[in-house]
Parts: C-alpha cells; structure tokens; sequence
C-alpha cells in the first residue's frame, strides 16, 4: 500500500496539515488501513526530502501546512498511470500451506475446510460492513476489493478441493 | 421462531443418494446460506424446505406444520412459501404486474386487490416503473426483481432462492441480496442456495453440502447483525 501516493492524492486538492491527512486518508479508504500520525510525518519529510511536497507555513492555529509541488503532481500522475505489479505483493501463505499440504502427509481436504470456514468469516463481516456504509462511494469500493479478494481465495480453494480430490481417488 | 425445520431428511432418487439425512432449522429473520459443488445436494435440499419435493425419509416443517401430513401441497407453496429460481422464467404473455398477482388470483384473491398487493410489492422491489411492462421488454436485473416481488407477495414467511443472481452482473447481483436480506430484517427465513462466496457472505449463517451431508455448518455461524 502507497501511503505516498495517497498523501500526494489528498495534497493535489489543495494545502493540509498532518491530521487533516490521516483524517482524510481514513475516510476516503474507510479506516481499512489505519494511519498512525507518525506515519504520516515521516512520510511528509519524505516527500519534502524528495521535492515532492513544501511545507507552506502554518495556518491560523499555528499547523504546518503542506504543498504539493509540480514534481509532486508529475508523480502522482505516473502513479495513477502505472498499474500494479503483482510480484509486488509479499509471498502467499496461504498458497505456501497448500503446498506444503498437499507434498506432506497432512489432511488436504481439513486444511482447505479450515481456511473456507475463516474466509467465509471474513466475507460476512465485509459484507456487514458494506450493508452498514450507505455513505461514502470510496469506501464501499475499498471494501468491495476485499470482498473480491475473499472471494478469489474460496474459489480457489474449491478449486484445490476438486482438483486434490480427483488425483486421490 | 423456527419457520421451516428438517429433521433427518434424506432424498433418494432410485438407487442415488442426493440427501443422506441432513438437520437444518432456519428461524424468521434469519438468512441461511447453502453452498457446494454441483452434485452435492443443494437444490434437492431446497426443493424438499419448501414442499417441492417430498423426501424419501425423515420430516420437513414449515411453520409447524409436518409437510407429511398436508394434503394439499400446492395451496401451502402458493400462501407460505416464496421461491425465486434462476430460471424459472416470467410467463411471456403476462406484463410485470401480472405475473405478480397469478399466485394470488389462483388463491382466490380479486383482482382489484391482487393488482393493488403486486403494485405495492412492485415498488418495494424498485421494480414500480416495471408494472406495465412484459419480461422481454426487462433487463436481466429487472426481470429478477419481478421474480422476487412475486415470490414475496402475499404474507409469504419461507423465501426460498436457488442462484437468484444467475447471470446477473456483481453490482445488480449485490442490489438482489440486498432485497432478500431487507425481507429478511422484516422478518422472512431465507434459504439461499448459491455457488458464489460473495453472496453467501449477506447470510447469517452459510452451510456446506458434500455428497448430500452437512459439514461442519456449527464453525461458521455468525452472531446475528440484529
């Protein structure tokens, strides 16, 4: 998860200061990845380090405020035009357990049974919230993509069960 | 309360097995998933709930009733229970609103008064504009929603849906679960059977069928969102 590049997002709607940050960065993806303000400022005098952002002095209440730069909007438009790797994404451990499963001597189909039972968990829980979030178009798409992944997981554990199932008997 | 019990059930076809003897209560207000692959028993399960099938033993309860002991079968699935099948289509040559009120103008209802419950069912579905309209003139989610108004009509308590988001896309899919979970706030038992996860995660309670069995339904209970 870029939290740069969503600070950068939030700055190129105009100046903000810390909290105003995180507050917003919550918001818009519905608290799925708290901030904790101390992220947030290292992250700032990143971006300032890299001429990304400018502190632009301090608002009436005495906060530092922060500017996008011109550099700072170049990058966040090649961020919003740059998809997504997936061998970005850390190791799967759950794929890593199947396999293992599946190569030891252990119970494929209880081990599969087992996940289902917690992926389904997840998935009502994700759901509940979304049936609970009737405002906030951003947020229900953030939860809409966990759903999405929840839901590729069962269906590839069913996947496994069938395909585990036929080689055994 | 409990609105449609099984106790035992199971349903033989000549010399297959689809349910070996499986226990389920859904309570009013409680939406009960059911999934597993093609073969395990699903749709069987549901036909059998809801007086469609008769199983070969054990005993099916709706509303305190022993299905065994019912007479006439069709008289109960037109008043008590609702079901809304992927394909079981509207009747062509009947606009939305009729296909509405046949279930009730077969149970003796007027029609004045049928027409004005389909209307109202209608809209609580957000299929009002729909009313005058005939299915081919409706999309795929629209044609859904007069489905399920018309399984809902009446003062019907057991909703019974077999993949009611067949081929429809994720969002109007979401928009069908949403009506069915609505009823079920309002105080339905629904039974759903369906074979995408997404929309076993609106239940309260999703069970899986292996070879006609329940495993291990106990584990993935939920605390009710009430």
């Amino acid at each position: 998860m870029s939290i740069r590049h969503g600070l950068l997002a939030l700055l190129s709607g105009g100046p903000r200061y810390g909290y105003q940050l995180r507050v917003e960065f919550e918001a818009s993806t519905g608290a799925t990845w708290p901030l904790n303000i101390g992220q947030v400022y290292t992250t700032l005098s990143r971006l300032e380090r890299d001429g990304l952002v400018a502190p632009g002095g301090a608002d009436e209440q005495g906060r530092a405020v922060y500017t996008i730069t011109e550099a700072g909007r170049e990058e966040l438009e090649r961020w919003f035009s740059t998809p997504v790797a997936q061998t970005d994404r850390p190791r799967d451990e759950l794929a890593i357990k199947i396999a293992m499963a599946v190569a030891g001597d252990v119970d494929v189909a209880e081990v599969i049974q087992t996940q289902r039972v917690a992926t389904m968990r997840a998935l009502q829980e994700l759901t509940r919230a979304k049936r609970a979030a009737t405002a906030g178009l951003a947020r229900r798409l953030v939860l809409d993509a966990q759903i999405f992944k929840a839901e590729a997981e069962q269906r590839w554990l069913d996947h496994c069960e069938a395909v585990s199932k036929e080689k055994t008997s | 309360m409990t609105v449609v019990s099984l106790r035992d059930v199971t349903r033989e076809h000549g010399e297959v097995r689809a349910l070996g003897g499986v226990s389920l209560d859904v309570s009013a207000g409680e939406l009960v998933a059911v999934m597993g692959p093609s073969g395990s028993g699903k749709s069987t399960l549901l036909n059998v709930a809801g007086g469609l099938d008769r199983p070969t033993s054990g005993t099916v309860t709706i509303e305190g009733e022993d299905l065994a002991a019912v007479k006439d079968l069709a008289a109960l699935r037109r008043t008590s229970v609702g079901y809304v099948f992927q394909d079981l289509n509207l009747i062509p040559s009947l606009t939305a609103a009729e296909n509405v009120m046949l279930p009730r103008e077969l149970d003796g209802v007027r029609t004045g008064r049928a027409r004005d419950e389909a209307l109202a069912v209608l809209a609580e579905v957000g299929a009002a504009e729909v009313a005058d309209r005939f299915p081919e003139e409706l999309s795929g989610g629209q044609r859904q929603r007069v489905a399920i108004a018309r399984a809902l009509t009446g003062e019907r308590r057991l909703l019974l849906a077999d993949e009611p988001t067949g081929a429809l896309d994720t969002a109007t899919g979401d928009e069908i679960l949403q009506l069915l979970r609505t009823r079920c706030d309002e105080g339905a038992a629904v039974l759903l059977v369906t074979h995408e996860p997404r929309y076993a995660g609106w239940a309260d309670r999703v069970i899986y069928l292996r070879d006609g069995r329940i495993v291990e339904s106990g584990a993935v209970r939920m605390e009710s969102a009430r």
